[in-house]
């Protein structure tokens, strides 16, 4: 529904700029979703590029599940990132080990920076949106200076951090792409957080508190405790979302680290897959897709800027939030009718 | 003669709970006078005061002021017509001051564009001196006590040039000295020429303060009394007296060992004003301790504490001998309490989840529903099914949300789950609140089968009828205290009421707290 308002709306402003809306979105499915040879798959890239995307993603849903609305992946991505750019480079370790590690080391220091901004608004108030705001804020700026002072590889134009060692770097299955063990692992977070939040007594106590948190209380759930669970499993995710980015994409931290946005557009995926893990699996693509596809169809083939890919997704939340407007008043409506019924 | 505010025939019907709120209401106010409006819970103060204000529209009925026929239908038009209302629940910007918040949305200009803060100053100087309200127009509202809060609001009514003032249940949030006071600023405000309408549950007050009084129930007035010509007893029967079904069902066991003893409680409402106020009692095995009272005198806060989920401030709780004061909510259930919350939408169950989430609440942890911390479906629901059919909750579909069932069903959905694991403890807070007649009946049986099958229980009501018809023994509270405990075979429905409004009864009907059980 939503995604269909914003593809509307999107050929609206197609057709203001004289390009037929019919041979574009159909350009941007195209490129997005196909493969024409197996060295030379956009599928496979769209793949790569969702694999930040759902993982950011899940970190979104984790918190707004345990009733706190963090916005900080973005920080905690980069504190992921930077850890695996250390380890990567000046730890060395043996072959698959070094990625081990450095998942782990990306998850706790990015769950303890999540479960700090829980422990701010839980024993001193502070409104989760702007910590996590400030946070973000110290983390990029912390890789910034990383990146240009003590890390950097070399004294080239644009500062980076050396490349990390290949005993660090993920496997990739497609040549010509990254699509590879990232992945792979993005999918598996999918179905251990879906288990995490609907199968297991922990998950349960987590979406209890956020969602009512009285009645959890009234239940004898332990809410504080469960919000700073999910908060730390939320941080610990977009810090693996960063470790892979390294381990997996650019192989070091550069200058512009933090200008993709993933975290952010992280919270976009939660929000349009409805806060939900697989939600967030289906999303993630699409919009990975859209990305691509506005990217290889719009611009190279058609020569329309790839801008219009992101003013389509930003449609589609736009209206994902209208859409539960649309259902609550349809929800009251309905149950005014049904108690009248009732009543006659 | 001519009335300052005369209403006819005001009628409102409350579809969404089904109630007749107001029912031909007639209400007549002559200028100067203070004018006491009471009732129990639900018999339609409230509602008519809305209406005078504008805050709800009347199905029928018209309202005079100084014989004039006006429609009231905002607050706004209420105040131009000098009808002023000093909310229960203050409405001031804490960070404001005193002056700022009395002056609010008609504040003095200097050259139409720049507030003039030294003639706000002044001008809430004046009318404090005028009314005899001393209040310093430059302090802090979050620096003052409650009754100086109360003060800014009748100020800020004042300031609107109210001739009318209504004051709903204004002693509610006071500590006694300043509730003194402020009855002292009430008299004084009549004697100024200002028409007060007063709302309480506080008979006391009444007969201290008011020159007429109002009777309502159940949406009706019964009666309208000059206070010189009336008493304490006759307006305690007036308010409660009415056909009362009485069907007492009969306990076949005699009161067990004591589960739960409460010695001294105290307890602060949000707000940190004492609510309970040093209460002691007792409950048994094979025990129903009613406990009475108007709502909003300590009941929620002293349910709260012994379910955990609100500090103790002073006293104990024992548990079979244990004190437990320093155990949380969940500490406490697993003990054997179980809890019918008096709010069912927010507390009893989470309106967003499903059935099996709602249910399995206090039992997610137990082998019954988890195995190495993951949740057992399949046992969540047969145990919803099973639920379903003891407890007839119609309508009700596992894996479906609960907000679409009735309240009926609702409470039936919480009963279920707080009471199938035979618990040592039940308490009940307004267990049957808004249902219809066949869900009471069925609250009430499975309450008596709880226990008959050994539980101990309390339950708060402000229904007199289901205290009478359920309790072993009734305590009532008033005012953060116990004002008495009997048997409810051995008073009259009168007496109850006279404890209910702090009055006293026949000391012979009184019972001691340690000897509830015999």
């Amino acid at each position: 529904m939503a995604i269909t308002c914003g593809l509307i709306l999107a050929s609206i402003l197609l057709l203001a700029a004289d390009k037929s809306p019919i041979e574009a979105i159909s350009s941007i499915f195209r490129d997005a979703f196909t493969c024409s040879s197996f060295d030379r798959c956009n599928i496979f890239t769209t793949f790569a590029l969702a694999t930040p995307l759902m993982l950011t993603g899940l970190s979104a849903v984790v918190a707004f599940r345990s009733g706190i609305f963090s916005i900080g992946q973005e920080g905690q991505m980069m504190l992921g990132a930077i850890v695996a750019a250390y380890i990567g480079h000046w730890v060395p370790l043996p072959d698959n080990i070094h990625s081990i590690v450095i998942s782990i080391g990306a998850i706790i220091v990015g769950g303890l920076y999540g479960w700090f901004a829980g422990w701010l608004k839980i024993r001193l108030g502070i409104n989760e949106i702007i910590s996590t705001i400030i946070l973000s804020e110290i983390a990029i700026l912390l890789l910034l200076y990383l990146v240009n002072f003590p890390m950097r590889g070399d004294r080239g134009a644009t500062a980076y951090s050396p490349k990390i060692d290949e005993t660090a770097m993920l496997k990739v299955f497609a040549p010509g792409s990254k699509f590879g063990t990232g992945f792979v692992i993005a999918v598996f977070a999918v179905i251990l957080v879906y288990f995490y939040l609907w199968k297991s007594g922990k998950g349960y106590e987590q979406r209890m508190s956020g969602e009512a948190p009285r009645f959890a209380f009234f239940g004898g759930i332990k809410s504080e405790k469960a919000a700073l669970r999910g908060m730390f499993i939320s941080g610990g995710l977009a810090g693996l979302a960063g470790a892979i980015e390294v381990m997996g994409v650019h192989y070091r931290i550069n200058q512009g680290f933090n200008l993709m946005n993933l975290g952010f557009d992280g919270l976009s995926v939660a929000i349009l897959g409805l806060v939900h893990p697989l939600g967030v699996f289906i999303v993630g693509i699409f919009l990975a897709g859209i990305r691509m596809g506005a990217q290889l169809g719009l611009q190279f083939t058609l020569g329309i800027p790839r801008e219009l890919g992101g003013t389509i997704i930003g449609f589609m939340i736009l209206f994902v939030a209208a859409e539960k407007l649309f259902q609550k008043i349809f929800d009251i409506d309905l149950r005014s009718k049904f108690r009248r019924k009732k009543d006659a | 003669m001519k009335y300052i505010l005369e209403t006819k025939k005001i009628s409102k019907y409350f579809e969404s709970s089904n109630v007749q709120a107001n029912d031909d209401v007639d209400i007549k106010l002559s200028k100067g006078e203070i004018h006491a409006v009471i009732g129990e819970n639900g018999a339609g103060k409230t509602t008519l005061m809305n209406i005078l204000y504008g805050l709800v529209s009347p199905d029928s009925g018209e309202i005079f002021i100084e014989g004039v026929e006006k429609e009231i239908n905002h607050p706004n038009k209420a105040i131009n017509l000098g009808i002023g209302m000093v909310h229960q629940h203050f409405k001031l910007v804490p960070s404001y001051s005193v002056a700022e918040n009395i002056t609010l949305g008609m504040e003095p200009r200097k050259n139409k564009f720049f507030l003039d803060k030294k003639e706000e100053s002044k001008s809430v100087k004046e009318l404090s001196n005028k009314m005899g309200l001393e209040i310093d127009p430059d302090s802090l509202i979050k620096n003052l006590s409650v009754g100086m809060q109360q003060r800014v609001e009748i100020l800020k009514v004042l300031h609107r040039n109210a001739e009318i003032l209504i004051f709903d249940e204004p002693t509610a949030v006071l500590t006694p000295q300043e509730v003194r006071e402020l009855l002292k600023i009430v008299k004084s405000l009549a004697k100024k020429g200002k028409t007060i309408l007063f709302i309480t549950h506080k008979l006391g007050e009444v007969m201290e303060v008011a020159d007429t009084v109002t009777v309502m129930r159940q949406g009706s007035v019964v009666g309208t009394k000059k206070v010189k010509d009336t008493n304490v007893n006759e307006l305690a029967s007036m308010m409660v007296g009415r056909d009362i079904n009485f069907v007492r069902i009969g306990n076949p066991n005699k009161p067990g060992e004591v589960v739960l003893s409460v010695e001294d409680l105290m307890v602060l409402n949000e707000v940190g004003v004492e609510a309970v106020k040093g209460v002691s009692f007792e409950v048994r095995r094979n025990q129903i301790v009613g406990i009475a009272g108007v709502s909003g005198n300590g009941q929620n806060e002293l349910v709260e504490a012994i379910v955990g989920m609100k500090n103790i401030e002073y006293g104990n709780l024992t548990f079979y001998g244990d004190n437990i004061n320093k155990l949380n909510v969940g500490k406490r259930r697993d003990l054997g309490m179980a809890h019918i919350p008096e709010d069912r939408i927010e507390t009893g169950l989470n309106m967003g989840a499903n059935l099996e989430d709602n249910i399995v609440l206090t039992g997610y942890k137990t082998d019954q529903f988890s195995k190495f911390g993951f949740l057992l479906k399949k046992e969540m629901q047969k145990f919803s099914k099973d639920i379903i059919e003891r407890f007839s909750v119609a309508s009700a579909v596992p894996g479906e949300g609960v907000s679409m069932l009735s309240g009926g069903n609702m409470q039936k959905v919480v009963l279920g789950r707080e009471l199938s694991g035979n618990p040592e403890l039940v308490i009940a807070n307004q267990p049957t609140r808004g249902l219809d007649v066949g869900s009471i009946e069925f609250v009430h049986k499975t309450l008596i089968n709880n226990r008959d099958n050994g539980s101990a229980i309390i339950l708060v009501s402000v229904e007199l009828e289901e205290i009478f018809n359920l309790s072993d023994v009734v305590v009532v509270m008033f005012d953060g205290l116990i004002s008495g405990i009997v048997k409810p075979e051995e008073v009259t429905l009168e007496e109850i009421g006279l404890l209910m409004a702090g009055q006293p009864i026949d000391e012979d009907k009184l019972i001691q707290y340690k000897e509830m059980g015999v």
